[in-house]
């Protein structure tokens, strides 16, 4: 079971960018795709087939004659087709984007969790949201509204121009030359179109931003009696935001007409070459009845596609665009494979150093400026220790190592005998907790906090840590207890910070490292924080960062 | 119910109008009546106009197979062409004027119900906004007003193009034989109410996504914005999994949402279509003559064509009911906060005057007592230094002049009564600036004249901002950002200074405007504040004492008592003071930063 994870694991992590997971999606749901294919293949055909149909009726009712009742009922039976063909044609073609953006999700978490620390504090969470959920999503419509579509409407075009070169030779010469200029046309208007959305989106974000920031400045606003003055502002944004407004509305209300006038000139044009009499012309435009209601019908159906084609270039368009962001992610830099299975003995005996830094020289990858300089020390079992030094020093640096966030350059960083950072991570957090000077919230209740969704600890044992921490009757008082779910309002920054002890403290950990935890506080929490700690150090190996150098610190190590 | 309310408000147009009613949704419908002219003529134009496509189509047909039999000529068929085109090109030169009105009405009711909710929350007070949450309130009802004139625009497009040309294909049908008519439209509501039926699905799967989609991205944020924290945890693992059960989740309800949003549509059409079985057969016997009526071949045609569209528009008429419902339930949360008033607004600048302020106390409405015993008689020009230890609670006692909660004891400015004048009096006399520079996303000249006619440049140059702002690109007409973000922190309290003292009243409230520059840059503004506002009382507000001694007067907090005096009187009676001075006057700068934290937590 484990290895087979393990093996899926490796297997995702060969994925290096979006055309290879699509590749092994397309791969792993043959069936889906090949359905796909066929059901775009079919709502192309069977589209073609009433008109075709309707032409041989009223040529029949032309030439006098009853329509079989079997001629009415195929018409019927190719329409229903053509829906149903389209209908699951939209239906897998879902299934099929769906398939596509979970993998793609999936594959880019994997390589999220593999980041080196470095990259993951150089990615802005809002970035690597928009990266996994917007850019995700285009490439979703490349696939639900774009490349399948685009095919699929070119299919029809080429299809019914063939239609109409068998039934009519002189409109298919004439669609030839049409159709560029109204793909020009179809072309020029949504590149308009679009750029008077963005310059509308825009506008519309600072009209919509004049809301807060009127709110935020209400006090100015009021005590300089500049109420009239903001509303004039909004009224100039608003009206900025509506002549871009207008503008979309222009194209948007131009196109069509202009499409259906030249739909309706081709059809004229038809109908007057098929009646000039002339026989050369006739050659070209000559039809019958029936075939004119046929071609009537198809030169409608023509137009349509050639609109679709446009919108979807412009779906390409975007969604290439993040591909590409997505495809940067990917080549972020990942963590070297882990050392599995890690045989080094952990060394528990008193005498030898718990935490042990040998040598160590260290630099941030991105700056050249060394940090530590063979720093070399030791913290025995049971020591309680605080690291001093000017700020800048690399106090923080030597956590990041001991946590096992980042390597050494030079020199080894151990934790009872073990490389620290190739500890694993399900031995982590009893082998130490951190406490930092801000509470990191995670989504959930109060026990989540403490746990870290780790269900593994019991309900005694989160109440011990709570206990420790000293919130355990703050926690009790709130209206679910342990399940009440977390806002920022329901504990104060001190009690936060206690929160962080317990979340620290509940998996009973040998070591605790504390990184300037009463920075941020006043006099009386910061002495419950302390006593808190006094509780949670009890037994334990303790290694603190602070300016605050007092007699209960313990031993002090300065660099 | 709505073409009612259509109805009526067409009778009101003709009355003369009533009294304004703002909350009132036919208001906008009245106010817009060019516009909707323009809709309704171009619209009946457009939707009548349809039937001519189909019709000249039938013709057309007709007079080839005449043409083929010998019995009509070319010219026939010239003319019938040509009517065909313009009568094309009519219909749809209407269908774009309608088009676009409509969109213009739309933009325009949009902006009037903007207006109308921004005027009325720019006058609401700072403690109806953020203590009661009536700023978020509003902030949701203009995000409505989007929803609410989409809806009004869709509601207004859809009764010319499904009402209007739903009958008149309907009205057509019936004309050419009623009976095969009916026959053929027997299964349009069949489509419709499963359409509508379905429509509970599409909205219960569509919910659910929307959910799920907000899951997803809350879940990508959390893990992107603790990633550090999970690791150190050794949590990474168990986080991948509990996100790989979100996108499974996600999965599934976008998958369902699409599905009953994409893949029905057909299905309803091929119901709509049923009755063409009838329509090819029976319509066929018609022509032959063994029908209900005699048809021509141009006849049987154009029936056919004007069947296809109405089958297609028929399901459009759901759009019209939902658009209807949409724009409802937006308008309900509007509405109430639709009442129009009038304001007064401009602040009435009052002449330079003495302040007498006796036994004043303070106390947030339920809370302790902030400070007591505020005593004060100040004449124009004069600069009071209030200063005391870190939460003694001198930023309380600046923004007692705001009048934002009641004071107890009396505040007099040239003899009346603070809490007695109107708010454009109050406001005509107390400037203030507090911690926050409160600065807009605008330009730097902007910020400074919020629309008044002055020069800009004398006001920057009284705090010393002149030099930075001529290095900048753009000069004064560099845009600071959102709440000043381009500027540093030392440069958006100048600005915020600079406007102040652009809109000098005769009562200045300044708390803490040096808390950011260096002590020079300091002492040189508060040289020119004495300058530029000689005839005002200036209140400032202060930790950091040098400047103290070029105080008019001090007021000392300790303990919630407010003492006033000299700088040497506070000095020689306050031990504590003369500590603070002497910690300071050795010229350690630093202290103001230490100072500066929790001074500002203070609400």
């Amino acid at each position: 079971m484990q290895k087979n994870k393990q093996m899926q694991k490796n297997k995702r992590q060969n994925v290096k960018n979006v055309r290879s997971v699509i590749r092994q999606t397309v791969t792993g749901y043959a069936g889906l795709s090949l359905g796909i294919v066929l059901a775009v293949a079919g709502a192309i055909v069977t589209a073609l087939l009433p008109p075709w149909i309707l032409g041989s009726i009223v040529d029949t009712i032309t030439a006098g004659n009853a329509v079989p009742v079997a001629l009415v009922i195929l018409y019927f039976a190719f329409t229903v087709l053509t829906g149903l063909t389209e209908s699951l044609r939209e239906g897998l073609l879902t299934v099929f984007g769906q398939k596509i953006t979970h993998a793609l999700r999936s594959s880019m978490m994997d390589k999220y969790t593999n980041l080196t620390a470095g990259e993951l504090t150089k990615q802005e969470p809002g970035t690597i949201v928009s990266r996994f959920v917007g850019d995700v999503d285009t490439v979703e419509h490349l696939f639900t509204s774009g490349i399948i579509s685009m095919f699929a409407d070119a299919c029809k075009i080429i299809s019914i121009l063939v239609v109409i070169w068998l039934k009519n030779r002189g409109l298919a010469i004439v669609l030839l030359i049409l159709l560029p200029f109204l793909y020009w046309f179809t072309r020029t208007v949504q590149k308009n179109m679009l750029k008077a959305q963005i310059e509308n989106r825009r506008a519309v974000g600072r009209a919509s931003g004049h809301v807060p920031e009127t709110l935020h400045n209400i006090r100015t606003i009021h005590t300089l009696g500049k109420e009239r003055y903001m509303e004039q502002r909004y009224d100039e944004y608003i009206a900025e935001s509506y002549r871009a407004v207008d503008r979309t509305n222009f194209y948007d209300a131009i196109y069509s007409p202009v499409i259906l006038i030249l739909n309706a000139i081709v059809v004229a044009f038809v109908m007057l070459f098929s009646a000039s009499g002339n026989a050369k012309v006739l050659t070209l435009f000559g039809m019958s009845a029936g075939t004119a209601v046929a071609v009537i019908n198809y030169i409608s159906q023509i137009f349509t596609p050639v609109e679709s084609l446009g919108m979807e270039i412009q779906t390409i368009q975007s969604a290439v665009a993040g591909v590409h962001r997505i495809n940067e992610f990917y080549v972020l830099e990942e963590l070297p494979e882990r050392v599995r299975n890690l045989e080094t003995p952990v060394t528990t005996e008193e005498e030898t150093p718990f935490v042990e830094l040998q040598n160590v020289t260290f630099a941030y990858e991105d700056d050249s400026r060394k940090i530590l300089h063979h720093l070399s020390f030791q913290v025995y079992p049971g020591e309680q220790v605080t690291l001093s030094g000017r700020t800048g020093a690399g106090k923080s640096t030597v956590f990041k190592l001991l946590l096992g966030l980042y390597q050494p350059g030079e020199g080894k960083v151990l934790i009872q005998g073990r490389d620290a950072f190739q500890i694993p991570e399900n031995e982590k957090r009893s082998l130490y907790g951190y406490v930092e000077q801000t509470f990191h919230r995670v989504p959930g209740t109060v026990k989540d906090q403490i746990t870290l969704y780790d269900d593994s600890f019991t309900m005694e044992e989160v109440r011990e840590a709570a206990r420790i921490a000293g919130l355990d009757a703050t926690i009790e008082q709130l209206e679910k207890g342990y399940d009440t779910l977390c806002t920022s309002e329901i504990f104060s920054q001190g009690q936060w910070q206690l929160l962080s002890i317990a979340r620290a403290a509940v998996a009973k950990p040998k070591l605790l490292l504390l990184d300037e935890i009463t920075a941020n506080l006043d006099a009386q929490t910061e002495e419950e924080v302390l006593q808190a700690l006094k509780r949670a150090s009890e037994g334990r190996t303790v290694i603190s960062i602070s300016h605050r150098v007092n007699a209960e610190t313990g031993r002090i190590i300065t660099f | 119910m709505r073409k009612n309310a259509w109805k009526k408000e067409q009778e009101r147009m003709k009355q003369i109008s009533e009294a304004v009613k703002k909350d009132q949704i036919l208001y906008y419908f009245k106010t817009q009546w060019p516009v909707l002219l323009a809709v309704t003529f171009s619209g009946l134009i457009y939707n009548l106009g349809l039937l001519a496509g189909p019709w000249f189509e039938g013709r057309m047909t007709g007079c080839l197979v005449d043409i083929l039999g010998g019995k009509a000529g070319y010219q026939d068929m010239l003319v019938l062409v040509t009517a065909y085109v313009m009568s094309i090109a009519i219909v749809q030169i209407s269908r774009y004027i309608k088009r676009f009105y409509v969109r213009r009405f739309a933009n325009n009711v949009n902006r009037d119900m903007k207006e109308i909710l921004y005027r009325s929350l720019v006058h609401r007070s700072r403690a109806e906004l953020e203590e009661e949450g009536v700023g978020n309130v509003m902030t949701k009802a203009i995000l409505d007003v989007d929803d609410c004139a989409e809806g009004m625009r869709k509601f207004t497009t859809e009764i010319f193009d499904t009402g209007v040309a739903l009958a008149a294909y309907v009205g057509m049908l019936l004309f050419y034989d009623w009976r095969l008519a009916i026959l053929g439209m027997l299964f349009l509501p069949v489509s419709y109410v499963l359409a509508e039926k379905m429509k509970r699905n599409v909205q219960r799967t569509g919910a659910a996504y929307k959910e799920q989609s907000g899951d997803l991205s809350a879940a990508t944020l959390d893990r992107a914005t603790n990633a550090i924290t999970y690791r150190v945890y050794g949590r990474e693992e168990e986080r991948r999994q509990a996100y790989e059960a979100n996108l499974t989740d996600y999965e599934t309800s976008a998958v369902k949402t699409n599905i009953w949003s994409t893949a029905f549509p057909p299905l309803y059409r091929i119901i709509s279509m049923t009755g063409v079985l009838f329509i090819l057969y029976f319509g066929s016997k018609n022509v032959l003559g063994t029908g209900w009526k005699i048809w021509d071949v141009a006849a049987f045609t154009t029936f056919l064509s004007c069947f296809l569209k109405l089958a297609v528009k028929s399901s459009h008429a759901a759009k019209l009911f939902n658009a209807v419902h949409k724009a409802q339930v937006s308008w309900k949360r509007i509405k109430p906060l639709m009442k129009e008033t009038t304001y007064e607004d401009d602040s009435l600048v009052q002449e330079p005057g003495t302040l007498e302020v006796s036994d004043v106390s303070f106390a947030y409405p339920g809370g302790e007592k902030i400070y007591e015993d505020f005593n004060l008689s100040a004449t124009p020009g004069q600069i009071i230094g209030v200063t005391g230890a870190v939460a003694c609670g001198k930023s309380t006692l600046g923004k007692t002049f705001l009048c934002e909660y009641p004071y107890e004891g009396r505040i007099c400015f040239r003899g009346k009564e603070l809490s007695g004048m109107t708010k454009a009096e109050q406001n005509g006399m107390v400037g203030y600036l507090g911690h926050d520079p409160e600065l807009f996303n605008d330009s730097v000249r902007n910020n400074i004249l919020l629309g008044d006619d002055d020069d800009p440049e004398k006001y920057l140059k009284a705090v010393c901002f002149d030099g930075e702002v001529a290095e900048m690109e753009e000069g004064m007409d560099t845009i600071v950002g959102n709440g000043g973000v381009r500027l540093s922190g030392g440069q958006a309290q100048r600005l915020a200074l600079a406007r102040t003292l652009c809109h000098k009243r005769p009562v200045l409230i300044l708390d803490d405007p040096f808390s950011a520059l260096d002590r020079k840059t300091e002492e040189e503004v508060f040289a020119n504040l004495r300058k530029l506002v000689a005839d005002s009382i200036v209140i400032l507000l202060s930790h950091r004492l040098y400047l103290f001694p070029k105080m008019d007067q001090v007021l000392w907090m300790e303990d919630g008592k407010v003492t006033a005096g000299t700088h040497e009187q506070i000095l020689e009676k306050f031990p504590e003071y003369a500590r603070l001075y002497e910690a300071q006057a050795d010229g350690a700068d630093a202290h103001s930063t230490q100072e500066g934290g929790p001074d500002h937590a203070e609400k």
